[in-house]
């Protein structure tokens, strides 16, 4: 008898997963490990910006940031530190992060603006107690900044 | 997830509520298991990426993001991408309107 064997190997190889790279805008979380370590002084409760400014060095290279060009919209008081939403905007950015001063780490997001993209972004953070919210945007190369303090009643890092 | 892309005038305006315990290191720790969070979302139009952002374990659970982006899209289909600390991936797609 005939035995006809149909080579479905060539498939088998196709079928590997292949993400198409031609489009996708930068993960910072691969291209700066660094900057998703650096932690905010664990003895300051919050109020030290150093770790702040340390990640802000480590995404961006530098820390010189000048305030302004950047709108920040977070709660004075934020009832569930599980959940605080916060709005940043920023016309003409290329790039924009969020850290704060509160948590074991500093960095929070990082925001890649896209060709067609418009620089507003809202989002919902934990804070494990109060402390400044920093909102860092990239423009022409020049970073820019807005700082909003959130006081924190109940800490939202499962504290 | 789920989505929500409305167009008008040239702007589409995107709300994405995705599901995921964004389940910090400390959390992890307290609760004796594994600390996971999405590391990244994108969302595209076609080829065209209109969002990306790299992400934390600051995120609060069932991430909620809202962002916007100009073209005419109506019709067209917004595709959600996010991958987490685990390498685990998840699509979400909806048509804006």
């Amino acid at each position: 008898m005939e035995r006809r064997k149909f080579l479905g190997l060539g498939v088998a190889l196709f079928a590997a997963s292949v993400v198409p790279a031609s489009l996708m805008a930068e993960d910072f979380r691969k291209s700066k490990p660094n900057a998703w370590t650096t932690k905010n002084p664990a003895d300051k409760k919050g109020e030290s910006l150093d770790g702040v400014n340390a990640a802000i060095k480590e995404l961006f290279g530098t820390d010189k940031v000048e305030v302004g060009n950047v709108k920040l919209k977070a709660p004075d008081i934020a009832e569930n530190g599980a959940v605080i939403p916060v709005t940043v905007k920023s016309d003409k950015a290329t790039k924009i992060a969020i850290f704060q001063s509160a948590n074991p780490e500093a960095l929070v997001a990082v925001f890649d603006v896209p060709k067609n993209g418009i620089p507003e972004y809202s989002m919902r953070i934990k804070m494990s107690q109060t402390g400044t919210v920093v909102a860092v945007a990239q423009i022409d190369g020049k970073l820019y900044k807005a700082e909003k303090v959130v006081k924190v009643t109940i800490g939202g890092c499962g504290g | 997830m789920r989505i929500k892309a409305k167009l008008k005038d040239g702007v589409t305006t995107a709300k994405v509520m995705a599901k995921h315990p964004m389940m910090s290191y400390d959390e992890a720790k307290k609760k004796k298991k594994e600390a996971n969070f999405i590391t990244h979302i994108t969302a595209k139009v076609g080829d065209e990426v209109v969002y990306d952002a790299s992400t934390s374990q600051f995120l609060s659970k069932n991430p909620y993001i809202k962002f916007a982006f100009k073209g005419e899209n109506k019709g067209k289909e917004l595709v959600i991408t996010w991958v987490d600390l685990s390498g685990k991936s998840k699509t979400g797609k909806k048509k804006i309107k």
